[in-house]
């Protein structure tokens, strides 16, 4: 698990450095995580020790973002005098995603089935 | 007892002074947060982040902390949420042999669906006068929480506003998503799974393991291809935009 820990630390400080240097639109980590990506794609496998510490980072993603999300103390006022926009904006908005999403997919995979 | 009170209170003040303090905190509410989570049977009513963030900020509220304060703490784990997206590389890995199958379908569902949670959210927030700061952090909210936070710092947006708007998208999304799937008749798992993760995030590929392997799958894969494809259109978009 500590190798696969070196593993991603040693990618992430590579996105670090391609954001600071050559893509500064996009965030180092998710360019160590599209450089990962790339570099498994190509290996053709991830090592046990990096499936470890993988797992055990997607079980717990959420406890990760706490800290930031606590800082919604800060916003309450804001929050409160724009709370109908904010809420109806946050529900139609999840609801249109999901209908879209899943008449476009429906949509496709009919037409792809009906071609011979 | 007298003599006690003052040695309590310095010990105190050493406590909440320190990183400590913060990080049991946060800890301690998150694992209450996931024990009610698998106590409920996983309901996304009970979600462990949305428990926490509530639990914490009594708790700051009861001590009268800043949050300033509890953030010097609690950077520790904040930090670790970088090195958890590039961990995400390899669940986006495992679904790399599902997509190649149905590359296109999913790409174009997954950029229709993309497009169309921005301009909804945006457009009505900005219809019902919402302000700069909360129009700009909904953007993101489709886009899972770590990468969705990243995003929005490179727009100069509040990461807190965005990581809270996708925490509560990633619940809705989980609450009303097999009801909405229902209603539209959609039967196939893959599509069902795949818009969850889509609009959802986390919260919804969770939602959609929890009732079928095929939907969670694909659900997962929805959600690395958005968080990819969101980090690299959405400051594009909003470039071109504002």
């Amino acid at each position: 698990m500590i190798s696969g820990l070196v593993q991603i630390l040693l990618w992430q400080g590579l996105g670090e450095l391609v954001s600071h240097f050559l893509i500064p639109i996009l965030p180092g980590p998710v360019l160590g995580l599209i450089l990962l990506l790339v570099f498994l794609i190509l290996k053709g496998h991830a090592n046990s020790s990096l499936l470890a510490i993988s797992d055990a980072f997607s079980q717990h993603l959420g406890l990760l973002f706490i800290p930031a999300a606590v800082g919604v103390i800060l916003f309450l006022p804001q929050l409160k005098a724009h709370a109908l926009a904010v809420i109806t904006a946050l529900v139609v908005s999840v609801v249109l995603t999901i209908t879209t999403t899943a008449v476009i997919l429906r949509l496709i995979a009919r037409k792809d089935s009906n071609d011979p | 007892m007298i003599r006690e009170q003052p040695q309590i209170a310095d010990i105190w003040v050493y406590l909440s002074g320190s990183p400590l303090f913060a990080l049991v905190v946060t800890l301690a509410a998150y694992q209450l947060g996931n024990l009610l989570y698998q106590r409920t049977n996983k309901n996304p009513f009970a979600n462990p982040v949305a428990i926490a963030v509530v639990l914490i900020a009594l708790v700051l509220y009861l001590m009268d902390m800043s949050y300033q304060k509890y953030f010097e703490g609690a950077q520790f784990v904040h930090f670790l949420l970088g090195t958890a997206t590039v961990a995400l590389a390899v669940p986006i890995y495992k679904g790399f042999s599902i997509l190649k199958t149905r590359l296109i379908p999913l790409t174009v569902a997954l950029v229709c669906g993309g497009v169309i949670s921005i301009a909804s959210a945006v457009g009505i927030a900005t219809f019902m006068g919402a302000d700069a700061a909360i129009i700009g952090a909904l953007y993101p909210k489709s886009v899972t929480a770590p990468i969705a936070m990243g995003i929005a710092e490179r727009l100069t947006v509040s990461p807190t506003l965005t990581a809270v708007f996708a925490v509560v998208t990633g619940i809705l999304g989980a609450i009303l998503g097999s009801f909405i799937l229902n209603l539209l008749g959609m039967k196939a798992w893959w599509q069902r799974g795949f818009a969850m993760g889509v609009a959802a995030h986390g919260i919804g590929t969770s939602r959609a393991f929890a009732v079928h392997p095929e939907a969670g799958l694909y659900a997962s894969l929805a959600m690395g291809m958005h968080g990819i494809l969101g980090a690299i259109l959405i400051p594009l978009l909003d470039f071109y935009i504002r």
